[in-house]
Order: structure tokens, then C-alpha cells, then sequence
């Protein structure tokens, strides 16, 4: 790259701007500070749009208020809205879902993601035709995907049931229905790992894998002992994402369940908005938006932490 | 004997291929399938649509997607989609870039910090941060605006741009600013004649998978639009609600010119897709 672009260097540049020596106090004063000024606006944005509003949902946490108050108008309530949700049903129940969620959609996403990426790994003719299409669900609007399975999965016209040849409510039962969001989930996001892992193979020296293979170890052992272990840092990422993507599960749950039937889609997010913005209980709203922020905190300085020991060794 | 084995090896490698290629056409099936009977529902008619057994072999009508793009409802929500999407990377790259050049560049003192806290912003859940920003909104008059929905697409679009900013920055060799700091360039002349030009390719990398993000949100656009303002996601979470009597073939229409544009520009960006995943893992 240094060799095709250092002809593009201007060299009028230093008569336009006039010499060194012939730049005033201020435009010194203003070059000094170029680091400040241009960090400034990202750092202004960042408080205006996430500082601010957690300081003020934190605040906000410790109230008792509603929407037709002013904003500082609440009344100090303790640690009140805590303990209702601590004690409110439907919020220890979305604690349980979306810790089950996850663990689920994460653990078989990557699974599955693995598996596309090796086989797109091998060199074929036509793979790359094949690369390309595997990676168009992750790419569509997450709403227009979970609509397109609810109405493959709709109990009288969709084309599942037709093939199954039963008359399943997919989602209408609560077992059914959190494996149908998963599998919606599975769909969209298996491509996602599979793009970066496939990312990750492509980058591991070869080596190793030759001079296995000319050793006479089989596909097998050359996976299990020379590819994945090189893979592992590539396959912490992908966990780490989404990990912290399916904590935060809500566009497929909205679209085909909104949280039912009997809570078993009612993942954290779910609760958070139904509080917030359907029963506009925005203090309530507010201490469980603090509850998720904390643990995806803990759940990112977790694998920030795997990730940095991983590198030391 | 050696003659031998060179054809067991030759088969066993064909047979492989075609195993590879089994596998991977059963797959493709798996994952296109799902989208492609949704693209065929939306080029029926509505007796076809409902028509038992499914069928499988028709000939397509295009009425839906004009009965689609005659209604004002799904025009107006697309051109709400362009702008606030527009808007989100517009606002990203003006305020992202200069500071991505400064973290590549200039350490300073609390860069990490600040560095730090963006990749925060862009992995906490969203829902958290929307509670308490419509209440604030709400209260400055902001909420149903598009303005506050591009201000709340900075959460996530301003962390991916620094981001992969950052990147482009670093692979620039330093000697091509030094330079013309020598011939007397201010810091701001050399950043805008020197750097920005030749990182072109990274801020259309950036802005396509911002557009992209921005384009396939539904949560903000929810909570902070009305009927007015709604983009085309809040439009079409719309048709979930009754399940009886929907139009199915308006509402797969509608679906199919919703994820049109975003698979353009995703295949416009293909080659930038990983560093705009990976955006917000930890590294460097």
C-alpha cells in the first residue's frame, strides 16, 4: 500500500497553508490541541446520548415516578423497585428464559457455524457461489425473518405443518414456542459465526496442517489437534458476541410471540419494554434496565478477561 | 499395485468432493429456502397463497408489490427508513472519524478510557439505554421525531465507525502526514488533503454496514417513532399483530422490498463484513 500511495503526497500543500515559520500563535495553539478537538465531538455525543441517560435511569432506578411528572419531581423510594422486581414472578421467570435462551442459541449457533465454516473452507470450484448465499439470513431485517417463519410455521396455511402433516400451534404452546424462537435465531445467526470463523480459518498458517497431513493424521485428528486449537481465539470472539447479542433477545420474541404464551419467551428485553412502554412503569423500567446493564457487564469483563489470559499464554 | 491405490486415492478424493458439495447444497437449501417460499408466497395470489396442499408450481403475479407501492403507509415508512438510516451514518462519520484518526494517531491521556467505554456502548443492551433516553426525549419535546431516532442509531453506529476507522487509520503509513506536516501543513490541512482522501474505501465500508445496522432496527424505531415517522421495520412488525384476515401477500410483498436494499448493500460490502461483526469484540 506505502509504495503505490506516497506519490499522492501533495506538495503544494506546505505553500497553501503558508510556510512553518509564517503560521500565527493561534494556529499553533490550534494544532496542539488537534487531538482534543477531534475527539471532542465523539466524547460530547457518547455523554449526551448513553452517559446522561444511564446516569439518569440510575437516578430514576431509586424512584418513584411516572410519566406525567416532571423529570426530577419523583419521590425517593429506596430500593423499592428492586425488590418488587426481585419478588415479581414474570421478572425471575425472563431472568431464567433468557439465561436458557442464551446458553441455548449460543452453544448451537456455534456448533453449527463451526461446522459451515469448514465446509466452506475447503477448496472447490464453485464454494465461493456457496459462500455467498449461506450469509444472506444473517443479512435481512431481523423483523421481515421472523415474520417469514411465522407464517411458515402457521398452525393452518404454513408449509412446517403441511409437511409434517399435523396440526402443531408452533407458537402457541409454551414448549414449542421458545424452540421456535431459538430455531428462528439458529437460522439467522449460524451464518454470522460461520462468516467469522470461516474469517479465522482462512488466516491460520497451513503448516501445520501439511505437515500433519504428510505425517499421515487423518481429517480427524488434524482437526481435533492442529485446527482447533489454532481456531480457539477466533471461536472466543464469536462467543463473546453473541453472548452478548442473544442476552439482549428481542425483535424474533416481539414479532412472533411478544413474550407468551405463559411467559416462556419472556426474555429480559421483553419484560424491560413491556414495563417501560406498555404499562409505562418507566421507574420499574428503569431498575431492570439496570439489572441487564449489570450483567452484560459482568458477561463482557468475563470474557474480556478469558480472552486476555488466553493472549498472555 | 502403486497404479491401484492412485485410483483409490483419485476416488476417494471425487468421492469426498461430492459428499462436500452434497453437504453444501443441502445446506444452502436449509438456509434459503425459509426466504425464497416467502419471496414465492408474495408472487401469488391470495387464493394461492391459502391453496391446500401448498403449491408449489404457480405462475407468478406481480399485484401484490403493486398493491404494496400504491399505498402511501409502506411509501412514507420507506422514505422515513432512508432518511433516518442516511442520517445515522451522515452524523456517525462527521463525529466517528476525526476521533478514530486520534486513536490511531495521537494516544492521549484517557484515550483508553474513552475507547473503552465506546465498545461498552455498542455491546450494553439497547432496551437499557432507550428507557431512560424516551423519558428524556419525551420531556425536550424530541420523541415521534426522526432526529431522535438518528441520535439514538449513534449507540450503535458511532462505535462500529470508530471502529473500523481505527483500523483503516492504522494501515496508513505515518510517513505521508509526517511529510506534510514537514512542508508546513497544519494538523487539520494534512488530515483533510492527505489522510482522508486515501481512506475513501474504508468510510464507504463503514457507512455500508452502518446503513446496514440502522436499516434493520426495529427496537428504537419502535418506542421513539408515531404512525408518522415509523420506518419500515415498526411498519411491518405491524402485520403480526391479527393472525386471521392478514394479507399475506401485501404483507410478503412488503417483506421482500424491505430486505432488498440491505442485501445490496451487504454484498456491496461483503468484503468489509467481518471487521464490521467483530466490531465491539475485544482486540488490540
Amino acid at each position: 500500500m506505502g509504495g503505490t500511495t506516497t506519490a499522492a503526497r501533495p506538495s503544494s500543500l506546505g505553500a497553501a497553508h503558508g510556510a512553518g515559520f509564517g503560521t500565527t500563535g493561534m494556529q499553533r495553539w490550534l494544532d496542539r490541541q488537534f487531538t482534543r478537538i477531534a475527539v471532542l465531538p465523539t466524547t460530547a455525543m457518547m455523554l449526551l446520548i448513553f452517559g446522561v441517560p444511564l446516569a439518569f435511569s440510575f437516578y430514576l432506578s431509586f424512584q418513584g415516578w411516572s410519566p406525567d411528572q416532571a423529570l426530577f419531581a419523583g419521590t425517593f423510594a429506596g430500593t423499592a423497585n428492586f425488590e418488587d422486581l426481585l419478588t415479581d414472578p414474570q421478572f425471575l421467570k425472563s431472568l431464567s428464559v433468557t439465561f436458557v435462551y442464551t446458553a441455548i442459541t449460543v452453544t448451537t449457533e456455534l456448533g453449527c457455524g463451526l461446522g459451515i465454516a469448514l465446509l466452506l473452507n475447503i477448496d472447490l470450484p464453485w464454494i465461493g457461489l456457496f459462500r455467498t448465499a449461506l450469509v444472506v439470513p444473517m443479512m435481512i431485517t431481523p423483523i421481515v425473518a421472523a415474520l417469514c417463519w411465522k407464517l411458515l410455521l402457521d398452525p393452518d396455511h404454513g408449509v412446517v405443518n403441511y409437511w409434517i402433516g399435523s396440526h402443531i400451534v408452533w407458537l402457541g404452546r409454551p414448549d414449542t414456542a421458545l424452540l421456535s424462537v431459538m430455531v428462528v435465531n439458529l437460522w439467522q445467526n449460524a451464518p454470522y459465526v460461520a462468516v467469522l470463523l470461516l474469517a479465522g480459518l482462512r488466516s491460520l498458517p497451513s503448516e501445520p496442517v501439511e505437515a500433519a497431513s504428510i505425517d499421515g493424521a487423518s481429517r480427524w485428528q488434524v482437526f481435533w489437534h492442529i485446527t482447533l486449537p489454532l481456531l480457539r481465539p477466533y471461536i472466543l470472539v464469536a462467543l463473546l458476541l453473541r453472548t452478548i447479542f442473544e442476552f439482549r433477545a428481542f425483535d424474533n420474541i416481539y414479532v412472533m410471540t411478544s413474550g407468551g404464551p405463559a411467559n416462556a419467551t419472556m426474555t429480559l428485553s421483553m419484560f424491560t419494554y413491556l414495563a417501560s412502554f406498555v404499562r409505562f412503569d418507566l421507574s420499574l423500567g428503569a431498575a431492570a434496565s439496570w439489572l441487564m446493564l449489570l450483567i452484560s457487564l459482568l458477561l463482557c469483563l468475563f470474557f474480556i478477561a478469558v480472552i486476555r489470559r488466553r493472549e498472555a499464554n | 499395485m502403486s497404479a491401484l491405490s492412485g485410483v483409490g486415492s483419485r476416488r476417494s478424493k471425487l468421492l469426498f468432493a461430492g459428499s462436500v458439495y452434497l453437504a453444501l447444497i443441502a445446506m444452502t437449501v436449509v438456509f434459503l429456502f425459509p426466504l425464497l417460499w416467502v419471496v414465492g408466497l408474495s408472487l401469488k395470489t391470495r387464493l394461492q397463497v391459502f391453496a391446500n396442499p401448498p403449491l408449489f408450481f404457480w405462475r407468478p403475479t406481480l399485484e401484490n408489490y403493486v398493491g404494496v407501492l400504491g399505498q402511501a403507509d409502506f411509501v412514507q415508512a420507506f422514505v422515513n427508513s432512508l432518511v433516518v438510516s442516511a442520517g445515522a451514518v451522515i452524523l456517525s462519520i462527521c463525529v466517528g472519524v476525526p476521533a478514530a484518526y486520534a486513536f490511531a494517531r495521537f494516544p492521549f491521556r484517557g484515550g483508553s478510557f474513552l475507547f473503552f467505554s465506546l465498545l461498552v456502548m455498542r455491546m450494553l443492551p439497547p432496551i437499557a439505554v432507550l428507557v431512560p433516553m424516551y423519558i428524556l426525549f419525551s420531556k425536550f419535546g424530541l420523541t415521534t421525531t426522526r432526529l431522535s431516532v438518528v441520535l439514538a442509531y449513534s449507540t450503535f453506529s458511532l462505535p462500529l465507525v470508530v471502529w473500523i476507522m481505527r483500523g483503516f487509520f492504522e494501515d496508513l503509513p505515518r510517513e505521508l502526514e509526517e511529510s506534510a506536516w514537514v512542508d508546513g501543513a497544519s494538523r487539520y490541512a494534512a488530515f483533510r488533503h492527505v489522510v482522508l482522501p486515501l481512506i475513501r474505501p474504508g468510510l464507504v465500508a463503514a457507512s455500508i454496514l452502518c446503513l446496514q445496522l440502522a436499516w434493520n432496527d426495529f427496537l428504537f424505531a419502535a418506542v421513539l417513532t408515531n404512525n408518522a415517522t415509523r420506518t419500515l421495520p415498526v411498519l411491518m412488525a405491524g402485520f403480526s399483530g391479527g393472525d386471521t384476515g392478514v394479507d399475506w401477500g401485501g404483507m410478503t410483498a412488503s417483506g421482500a422490498l424491505v430486505i432488498l436494499p440491505v442485501l445490496i448493500f451487504s454484498f456491496a460490502a461483503q468484503r468489509h463484513l467481518v471487521a464490521g461483526l467483530s466490531s465491539g469484540a475485544v482486540k488490540g
